[in-house]
């Protein structure tokens, strides 16, 4: 049960940081230059650094990421990694989910199929119980 | 440095960094407080691990390798590729961590193995 806690929170906070980190990312402008040389890529590169740790969104995204792997971690002090990794792999689904309703991504067939081998994948992980020794 | 070292550098240094980090909480034992002192207490013991520090440098090396696979190749091979170190990272943990993996758990890992190699891989244009 607690396993159970801690792992869905920890996708949801990585699945919700990956989206406000795709949001805040998307947001950014990039300077409209033509020139190609080094000051002007270095004039680009320290002006999307700025605009991305000025976004809201990029420091939500990282610290629910930040709480992903604090959850991670705690659960790996009692419950096996070959447990725990396989079960958080449905952050990808959730992934593919929130960037079809959140950011109107395009989600090919493939793509589903995917989300629903992993679902599989981890009911058959989940089945397996959380650690045996 | 060829783009398959460089995505062999991912997945082993990925896998070793979570064998790491598993070994370094494990040595701190079971977290089953929520009071908030003794959180603050188990997290700098983890900071200060031996274990749990090698297994997050090996999680860097991994990081970086990535982005310099990226720097050779599409994402469209590179990601797909480390889809296979949900195998190798559960061949490190029945190595070095002595878990028991059952038939049921190899075919679950298999299944999402195969499951994101499919969802990374880009819609073709």
């Amino acid at each position: 049960m607690k396993t159970a806690v801690v792992l869905i929170t920890a996708i949801v906070a990585q699945a919700f940081g990956d989206v406000c980190l795709t949001k805040g990312m998307k947001a950014i402008t990039s300077l409209e230059t033509s020139a190609g040389g080094f000051s002007e890529s270095l004039s680009q590169v320290s002006h999307i650094a700025v605009q991305t740790m000025q976004s809201p969104m990029v420091w939500v995204g990282t610290l629910l990421l930040i709480v992903f792997f604090v959850l991670y971690s705690a659960a790996l002090s009692w419950a096996d990694l070959s447990f725990v990794l396989p079960a958080t792999a449905f952050g990808y689904v959730l992934n593919v989910a929130a960037g079809h309703y959140f950011l109107g991504e395009l989600v090919s067939n493939r793509r589903w199929a995917g989300a629903v081998i992993i679902t599989l994948g981890v009911l058959f992980v989940s089945r397996s119980g959380a650690a045996h020794r | 440095m060829t783009t398959a070292m460089l995505i062999a550098l991912v997945v082993l240094g990925g896998s070793a960094g979570d064998v790491f980090i598993t070994k370094g909480m494990k040595q701190l034992g079971e977290i089953s407080t929520l009071n908030a002192g003794r959180l603050l207490a188990v997290f700098g013991r983890a900071v200060t691990n031996r274990y749990f520090l090698i297994g997050v440098l090996f999680m860097a090396v991994s990081y970086f390798s990535f982005l310099g696979a990226l720097r050779l190749a599409d994402l469209s091979l590179v990601l797909p590729a480390t889809s296979i170190s949900f195998v190798i990272t559960t061949i490190g943990a029945r190595l070095f961590l002595h878990e028991t993996i059952s038939a049921m758990r190899w075919a679950g890992i298999l299944l999402v193995g195969i499951g994101v190699a499919l969802i990374s891989i880009p819609a073709q244009p």
